[in-house]
């Protein structure tokens, strides 16, 4: 038992106090993993969500111009009509419900016989006792009818085609029930001699037939066909039609009046939301201040804590955008980027190129200048570690390292106008490719500059994504002025994600646009 | 800056706050790695892993007991993570242990040299040993952090300090000669 405890409080003694020193680039890989980290977390919910908003901005949009468009609302109803016109028994049945019952209250309100008999071809659904009545008062009316829709239509019926007008009745018998219920449904009302009371149904009817006209091409087909028929019906009771259409003037002008006024309505309502020219092209510069949202250095960790400021320079190019519609359009362009960002607070030194700085390229060259904190010499006389193999320059005036980089940028943005009259403001998002150009690093001094070379860390094909405010004035219809104060966020422009250095760049894009 | 305030700006992950906290205890967590750790390597290693959980679950401190045992805690639990699965010896072939009556010598023996040969135990050995000799768990609380059963612990423990005590003895007869 000696020995037990002999040894374990030899050990416990020896190591109460133990304590050791790790080396430094333990904690360089701690730094390296946490921002690894971080950038991973980071990046790609702002890659996400700003793609995010850009998308549900151009579905909402999509989808609220559908349904808050009035024209593709009549479709959907006709396309609705066009189902049960495939299954003729649901479309006798529609119609029962639409018409039938006006018919039978128009019935019972008249007690003229030849509206009963008019009742009984409803009934009993039968074409011929219909194209049998032709010579008695009532199929006069209905021939009326027949030529209004006929010509409201804008159907131009040839000869031949009447002649077939037997046989496609008989092909068509659930239709040609629809048009004979219709028609009766006027004409026991016209019984009445009201002609207020007329112009009603007539009005439906009209609408009804425009609708599947201009809307639905299979269902207009088949209404013409009936049309024909109906027309061959006005044709064969020739002698009629002089009468017809003096009665029918008054009617027929009101129901060509609602033809207009539709085609007007949609006419206004396509100029409303339909763009007339849907290209656009804009030539535009901007002055772009460039900086990092965060401490760190893409030239050195060791810089992180120098003051550091954005440079202010010019980025121009060309855009081309195209409307979806009036308020959506989506642009794309190409533009020539010039950043600029520099470290002060510095010293110069010579150094071998292994003692200088990691992240910049010499060339061929092997005693560089090089850069360090300020009071790094008088902290570490030459001689010492770490910095013993850099002699130090004297230069005047404060030490500025400055990186100039240039970007080739291909911007992809949607552009959603909240106020579209003279003066228009719209909100813009999307995503730039930067394809790198030239860059290059440099020191300065009072007196003195020196080129060190380029930045190795930088990617050449980076991404950033985009969101500003438009201001537009529009000179002319084709020709307006831009103002787009615009914040792009650099996503991945350094190839070392330990680099804390994330850049951002604020442009005021100012250009004329011109429609086309 | 208070050890709360230190705290507190490193639960928002404020860089600075987080290399004053390495500064200040990264010793202290770098002695705990080196005496479970095999090698000087492997024990920075297991500081990198350790320290980064550290400052990645610094809020679910909730200020109980102390944060340097709370670091600590992390620190010893992030190595047995490493080393408890690793059993590089075989337990069948565990001979009789012999008593410990003799007394060593323990003066002059170099701290680097203590610390060597507990990294040269066989990693369940180490781990039982410096839990239980330099850490003051107990035989229960070192099977259930191992899962092993306590038996094991008493005579790993004791395989242990049979192997340190002739590492010793062999060292100081050394000197002696």
């Amino acid at each position: 038992m000696k020995g037990k405890k002999q040894i374990d409080e030899l050990f416990k003694e020896r190591f109460k106090n133990f304590e050791a020193t790790p080396s430094s680039h333990v904690w360089d890989a701690i730094q390296a993993t946490l921002k690894k980290e971080e950038d991973d977390q980071k990046v790609i919910p702002i890659w996400w969500k700003l793609g995010g908003v850009a998308a549900l901005l151009a579905i909402l949009l999509t989808v609220g111009s559908i349904v808050f468009n009035p024209f593709d609302t009549t479709k959907n109803i006709t396309s609705e009509d066009a189902i049960p016109l495939d299954l003729p028994e649901m479309k006798k049945d529609l119609i029962n419900s639409d018409y039938i019952n006006k018919n039978e209250i128009a019935s019972e309100e008249i007690e003229n016989p030849s509206t009963k008999e008019s009742s009984e071809v409803v009934s009993e659904i039968d074409l011929v006792t219909s194209s049998d009545k032709e010579g008695d008062p009532l199929n006069i009316s209905n021939t009326k009818q027949d030529a209004v829709i006929a010509e409201s239509t804008s159907n131009k019926v040839s000869n031949s085609k009447k002649e077939k007008t037997n046989s496609i009745l008989k092909q068509n018998p659930p239709l040609e029930v629809i048009s004979e219920k219709e028609r009766i449904a006027v004409v026991a009302k016209k019984e009445t001699s009201e002609e207020v009371v007329i112009s009603k149904p007539n009005d439906g009817v009209i609408k009804k037939d425009i609708t599947l006209d201009e809307t639905a091409k299979p269902i207009a087909n088949e209404t013409n066909d009936s049309d024909i028929n109906k027309e061959g019906k006005a044709t064969d009771a020739k002698t009629k039609d002089d009468v017809i259409k003096s009665e029918e003037g008054l009617n027929k002008r009101s129901l060509l009046d609602v033809i207009k006024e539709n085609k007007v309505e949609k006419a206004v309502a396509k100029a409303s939301n339909i763009p007339d020219e849907r290209w656009d092209v804009a030539p535009n510069f901007a002055p772009v201040y460039y900086n990092s949202l965060s401490e760190g250095s893409s030239i050195d960790p060791s810089f992180s804590d120098n003051a550091k400021s954005g440079g202010v320079n010019l980025s121009y190019g060309v855009q081309v955008s195209y409307a979806i519609n009036n308020r959506l359009s989506v642009r794309s362009g190409i533009s020539n980027v010039d950043l600029s960002y520099a470290t002060s607070g510095l010293e110069l030194g010579t150094a071998p190129v292994s003692e200088a700085l990691k992240s910049i390229d010499y060339g061929e060259r092997q005693v560089v200048t090089t850069a360090v904190d300020k009071g790094t010499f008088s902290n570490n006389p030459p001689g010492g570690n770490p910095f013993g193999n850099i002699t130090p320059k004297s230069t005047s005036g404060d030490v500025k390292l400055v990186q100039d980089i240039n970007y080739y940028e291909i911007p992809l943005e949607l552009k959603y106008a909240v106020l579209d009259s003279k003066f228009g403001v719209n909100i813009i998002g999307g995503l730039s490719t930067m394809l790198l150009g030239k860059n290059e690093v440099y020191v300065q001094a009072d007196g003195f500059e020196e080129a060190l070379g380029n930045a190795t860390n930088l990617s050449s094909i980076s991404f950033s994504t985009n969101l500003g405010v438009g201001f537009d004035y529009k000179i002319t219809r084709k020709l307006r002025f831009n103002l787009e104060p615009m914040f792009k966020y650099q996503l991945n422009p350094y190839t070392d994600s330990s680099v804390n250095f994330k850049p951002y760049y604020i442009g005021v894009y100012t250009g004329l646009s011109l429609k086309f | 800056m208070t050890l709360n305030e230190l705290i507190s700006q490193c639960k928002k992950r404020d860089a600075k706050a987080q290399a004053e906290l390495y500064k200040q205890y990264s010793s202290t967590l770098f002695a705990i790695c080196l005496r479970y750790s095999p090698n000087y390597v492997e024990a920075e290693d297991n500081l990198q892993d350790a320290f980064i959980t550290i400052l990645k679950k610094v809020e679910q401190f909730k200020g109980k007991g102390s944060f340097e045992g709370w670091m600590k805690r992390i620190t010893v639990n992030t190595v047995l993570q490493k080393y408890r699965k690793q059993r590089d010896f075989d337990i069948a072939k565990e001979e009789q242990i012999e008593d410990l009556n003799e007394e060593i010598e323990s003066n002059e023996i170099p701290l680097d040299f203590l610390l060597k040969i507990i990294q040269e135990l066989p990693s369940q050995y180490r781990l039982v040993f410096t839990l239980y000799v330099l850490d003051d768990y107990s035989h229960k609380e070192i099977a259930t952090m191992l899962g092993i059963s306590d038996g094991t612990s008493k005579s790993n423990l004791a395989r242990a300090r049979v192997i340190l005590k002739n590492k010793i003895e062999i060292y100081n007869n050394t000197n002696k000669a």
